[in-house]
């Protein structure tokens, strides 16, 4: 792989204009991916997933040069309905259209530039990857005091002309004081076998308010991976849900620091898989001021074959006193083919907390089934008012009623 | 002026007694192998214990095995690099070099010494119903009530005693929970182990009394390795109990044992124990590494293990006391408490393997930390795809005092069948302000009602002890805790 | 309408109902009482379909095999049993499940579905007479009700799906006098020439309310003594015992 890497990476960057510094600071991401390689069980973190025995099985080996040099044509059909929204598409990793004819445009303000991001080296081998080749890094300000109007669309749509079998992708945004944004990420996958990565980085100031909703659906065949990060200011709030069904392999991973204090954070998710799929969502809350809070519930649909991992992590420090934490995973396993891992974890050092975490997996109950066909359903509506009413409680968590409907829709959920 | 030196003196008598109450030492004259590990210490060890060739190979082999292992460094408590160059691996009081063959034999000293730790060997009335085997250094020293048991079929014993006389039981299942190869200190165990208990109940026999070993490390620069192996044949039940202490020694001392438990067809073992190692001293100087590999199997159907532990002592706790649940229906318990107080560090938990169909397993744990202390809960829960109809259940919880302390919950959870049913629960929290001051105006001290609230807390695994040795654990609880209310 | 000839029910090697018989015709509500563990719930449960069950014997309803039916042909064919525990069932909301049901039950029986505006209506006016707190239809089927208000539920499903017999398993247990008055409201309510009636009971409170036509006394998995409502205040009289 190394071999490629180098190639890749300078044809990349060989006609890039890029200053000298900023590419030896790329080279020196490089270097330590070349270092480290892919992740795999070897690492505590990637225990449960083996990324680098996948995409070995998977994939085979990965080209990373990307041409970008030609415009995709955008096909309509792609935005979603039933709601104004602004958006920004990529198309094989490249920026088609950014549109934000909702919002004022003073309030709003994206830049291309390259930020010196050598803080984030430490955080794993693939944010090293990406920060290697991602071409752009885009910054997006949401200036003081405004809250945007229609929530901003980012469609990640990927079709079998893709050049490269790795694409790097990184967003960056900055939400500044008494601000809020609500971000969609949509998955749209038709090629095949590629392996993404996706780096988000959110700075909220404080009363910023965010909500990040990323929506991965479609059945394909790719390997997804996506860091996010958040670092929250005193009385900011994010919430983010994930729905998680549609690729091959999807590990999202998110690192939140609530830096200031009655700053809070709410991560919800749904993975529903069926068809050898394999998906996890792995949090790190850490609570390192007073009166923070957060809250997660992750929720596990799993059939045929599929497995499901939830790892997740709050962290106390000593100066956080009066945190409140709370975790919960849940699982139905349908059939004996399917597998769910957890690893809630607390770490804690501030004796005034209220921590808890939970976690339960199991078969649907036998005793409910029951009681549901005794009043006239057969087996199979049974089970689906089951799962339909195991769900929905994540998805109720959802704050956003447009947001809310439109996963119903999408995944069939009544109420 | 007068008042401040009353004073003093009386800040000095509160030290004395918050001292650990078994940091005494005997001076007793030992035998010891020469210093270090190596296949010489390896065959001294063997030899001087007159063991079959079978053992000896089994050790060196475990030695070869030793010799590619690393030391595992996933733990929460990082300790600084053990030289095992620098140990002994043998130490026997003198007088022992030809085994007393009754207690009337034995060193005055080491009688002594026992009944300081609260054993009077020789007054066996006062331990109503509890056959001792301690343990001191590296050697078992006696064993008490021996033909009461031997009656009913029971061996009881050290396991050296056991190689001689019973080496067709200790052949079948020594390594067989607990592999040669399993794990660093394990494997260190296994070359260099010198003594410890060993225990055999016959098929349908219930055995009649508490079986204990009392475990005491006195000699210095000693690492005390034993071996323990507990065999509860088809229909039979047995409880069995430990406890440990250690003399105030400012240099850290290694106790690396390995417990092996088997449990055939509709058999049960009740295994307890109540740790109280030296601690080291209020600056975190001194006492004992316990890194302790504790394993039990439920080879039959419907057979039974519960692990009971009380944690208090040791400057190092590392210890995941398992039960690997094979026979179809079997079930295992884990019940904990754990306390950590001055610079303190325990990572404890279990494993529960279920591999067996409707094999049921409970995990209570309960752990507080005081001072600047660190304690760690991990475990893990794994349900295999054979293993239909399962079901676990555990709960976890972590009290604070302080906030220089640390309290952690490191659970793995997996679950490969969909009609098996898991639940973990865990919460942390701290002692109300509200119950201090309930507790405080019905006159109780501070003191008093942290021990009370913190028993509390405890009772659900209290409950699961003997009733010799809740009453001493109970106690250990409150004397933990000393000095952490502020 | 319900007919049981020797029916046997063994779990595992535990033989719980022996040659059990019974028969109810139409419009007949029976009692049957006994002490813990003499089968009551075997019998609700066999009846509504419930596996896990060795059975032999034959029972008919309306002439049809009945272990021939699945649980929800039978809820179709019109046996309802109020279950001794109603189940909580999160996330599913009590008004959709009952229309889910009742429209399932509906179609099965060649009738045209309820919409959403009949169906409100129906549900409105049987709340109303039952005193049932319309609020609570809005929310998780019985999470968060008290044990009576779970009770109340299963009448109210009761008198929605209108079953034609309905099962009440121990029904009155755990419930105060006006919740009792209540339950006994509803069943009286449904109590017309072709409804016919099960009540399985510990106690003979329940009875003062509805009278039953005939009283059975069921121990060891079998009925030893029938007779009319008169049984039901002799036993509470002189208890199980003293009947022999």
């Amino acid at each position: 792989m190394e071999k490629q890497l180098i190639k890749d990476f300078e044809k990349s960057f060989k006609n890039s204009n890029l200053d000298s510094e900023k590419i030896n600071l790329k080279k020196e991401f490089l270097n330590k991916f070349i270092k480290e390689g892919l992740p795999g069980k070897n690492l505590e973190n990637w225990k449960f997933s083996d990324l680098s025995k996948i995409i070995k099985t998977e994939i085979g080996d990965l080209s990373f040069y990307n041409d970008i040099s030609s415009p995709n044509k955008i096909d309509p059909s792609i935005y979603l309905k039933g709601m104004e929204h602004n958006s920004i598409v990529f198309i094989n990793g490249r920026v088609e259209k950014i549109n934000l004819k909702f919002e004022e445009i003073d309030k709003v303000e994206i830049s291309e530039d390259f930020q010196s991001d050598k803080t984030s080296l430490d955080i794993n081998s693939l944010v090293n990857l990406n920060s290697a080749f991602a071409e752009k890094n885009f910054l997006l300000t949401v200036k003081e005091n405004y809250s945007f109007k229609k929530p901003l669309v980012v469609y990640h749509y990927t079709n079998k002309k893709i050049k490269s079998q790795n694409l790097n992708l990184r967003l960056n945004f900055e939400l500044e004081k008494n601000t809020s944004l609500k971000l969609i990420d949509v998955l749209d996958d038709f090629s095949e076998k590629n392996f993404i990565n996706t780096f988000y980085s959110f700075k909220l100031n404080e009363d910023a308010i965010l909500k990040n909703y990323k929506l991965d659906i479609k059945n394909n065949s790719n390997i997804k991976y996506s860091f996010t990060n958040f670092e929250q200011e005193k009385n900011s709030l994010s919430e983010t849900f994930i729905l998680s069904s549609g690729s091959d392999f999807n590990k999202n991973e998110i690192n939140c620091n609530l830096n200031g204090n009655y700053s809070s954070a709410f991560v919800n998710g749904i993975l529903s898989l069926n068809k050898k799929k394999h998906h996890e969502i792995r949090t790190n809350v850490n609570h390192l001021t007073e009166s923070t809070k957060s809250y997660q519930l992750i929720k596990s649909v799993l059939e045929n074959n599929a497995r499901a991992v939830y790892q997740g992590k709050i962290f106390v420090s000593s100066d956080a006193q009066k945190t409140d934490g709370y975790q919960l995973s849940k699982a139905i396993l349908l059939e004996d083919t399917t597998e769910f891992n957890a690893k809630p974890e607390l770490e804690i050092y501030a004796d005034d907390v209220k921590c808890s975490h939970g976690s339960a997996s199991g078969s649907l109950n036998e005793n409910s089934i029951f009681y549901i066909m005794s009043r006239g359903l057969n087996y199979k509506q049974a089970k689906e008012l089951l799962i339909n009413g195991f769900l929905l409680d994540v998805i109720n968590k959802i704050t956003d009623e447009d947001v809310k409907n439109l996963i119903k829709t999408m995944i069939g959920i009544k109420e | 002026m007068k008042t401040e030196s009353s004073q003093n003196s009386r800040e000095k008598e509160i030290e004395k007694l918050k001292k650990y109450k078994y940091g005494f030492s005997t001076d007793i004259e030992n035998i010891k192998a020469p210093k270090g590990l190596n296949e010489e210490v390896i065959r001294f060890i063997s030899n001087i214990k007159k063991e079959p060739k079978w053992l000896l190979d089994w050790r060196l082999k475990a030695y070869q095995r030793l010799k590619v292992l690393k030391e595992p460094n996933w733990q929460k408590p990082k300790y600084p690099k053990i030289n095992y160059q620098d140990l002994y691996y043998y130490s026997a009081p003198k007088s022992f070099k030809e085994k007393p063959k009754s207690l009337d034999e034995l060193d005055p000293k080491l009688l002594e010494t026992y009944k300081k730790l609260g054993i009077p060997l020789q007054e066996q009335k006062r331990l109503n119903n509890i056959a001792v085997d301690a343990v001191f250094d590296s050697v078992s020293v006696a064993t008490t009530f021996k033909d009461k048991l031997t009656e009913k079929g029971i061996i009881f014993c050290s396991i050296s005693e056991a190689i001689q006389k019973h080496p067709e039981l200790v052949r079948k299942y020594l390594g067989s929970v607990i592999p040669l190869t399993d794990h660093f200190f394990a494997t260190l165990n296994s070359a260099v182990f010198t003594d410890g208990s060993f225990v055999y109940v016959p098929p349908g026999v219930r055995c009649p009394m508490e079986l204990s070993t009392y475990f005491r490390i006195n000699a210095s620069d000693t690492g005390q390795f034993e071996r323990t192996l507990i065999i509860a044949d088809k229909g039979s039940y047995v409880s069995y109990l430990e406890g440990c202490t250690a003399p105030m020694r400012d240099e850290n001392q290694l106790h690396a044992a390995n417990v092996e438990l088997i449990a055939l067809d509709d058999a049960e073992i009740k295994y307890s124990t109540v740790q109280n190692w030296y601690p080291g001293d209020k600056d975190g100087k001194g006492g004992i590494y316990n890194f302790v590999t504790k394993r039990g199997l439920c080879k039959g159907k419907n057979s039974k293990i519960s692990w009971t532990q009380v944690e208090t002592g040791s400057a190092i706790t590392w210890k995941y006391p398992s039960c690997i649940l094979k026979g179809d229906n079997s079930i295992g318990e884990f019940y904990s408490i754990a306390i950590t107080n001055n610079h303190q560090k325990a990572d404890t938990g279990t494993k529960m393997i279920h591999l067996g169909k409707n094999t049921k397993s409970k995990i209570i744990s309960k752990g507080i930390s005081a001072g600047f202390s660190d304690m760690t809960y991990r475990g893990l829960v794994d349900i295999s795809k054979k293993a239909d109809n399962s079901r676990n259940y555990t709960q976890c919880d972590s009290l604070l005092m302080g906030n220089k302390c640390g309290a952690h919950t490191v659970p793995y959870i997996k679950n490969k069948n969909s009609g098996s049913n898991l639940a973990h629960e865990a919460t942390t929290s701290k002692i109300s302000e509200e119950q201090l001051h309930y507790c405080q105006q019905r006159g109780l001290n501070s003191e008093e009602a942290v021990g009370l609230i913190v028993n509390g807390f405890c009772k659900e695994v209290l409950q699961q002890l003997p009733m010799e040795f809740a009453v001493e654990a109970q106690k250990l609880v409150g004397i933990s805790l000393e000095g952490s209310v502020g | 309408m319900l007919k049981i000839n020797n029916l046997n029910a063994k779990v595992g090697e535990k033989s719980i109902l022996n040659d059990f018989s019974l028969d109810i015709k139409p419009g007949e509500v029976h009692a049957i009482m006994g002490p813990n563990g003499s089968g009551k719930s075997t019998l609700s449960n066999i009846l509504s379909g419930k596996k896990g069950y060795d059975v032999s014997g034959e029972i008919k309803f309306e002439g049809i095999d009945l272990f021939s039916l699945e649980t929800e042909e039978r809820a179709h064919k019109g046996i309802f049993l109020a279950f001794q525990y109603p189940l909580e069932i999160p996330g599913v909301n009590t008004n959709i499940f009952l229309k889910t049901s009742l429209n399932a039950i509906r179609k099965a029986r060649g009738e045209n579905e309820l919409d959403a505006l009949e169906f409100l209506k129906l549900v409105k006016q049987k709340s109303k007479e039952l005193k049932f707190d319309e609020e609570k239809l809005n929310r998780q089927l019985n999470v968060g009700f008290s044990g009576g208000e779970k009770k109340k539920n299963e009448i109210l499903q009761m008198s929605i799906l209108n079953p034609k017999l309905s099962i009440l398993d121990e029904t009155d247990s755990g419930l105060d006098i006006d919740a009792l008055k209540t339950v006994a409201q509803g069943v009286n309510a449904l109590r017309k020439k072709n409804n016919s009636f099960l009540i399985i009971t510990h106690y003979q409170r329940l009875l003062d309310y509805i009278k039953p036509d005939h009283v059975h006394v069921l121990m060891n998995g079998k009925i030893t003594k029938s007779g009319g409502p008169d049984l039901a205040l002799e036993l509470e009289k002189k208890g199980y015992e003293g009947l022999n």
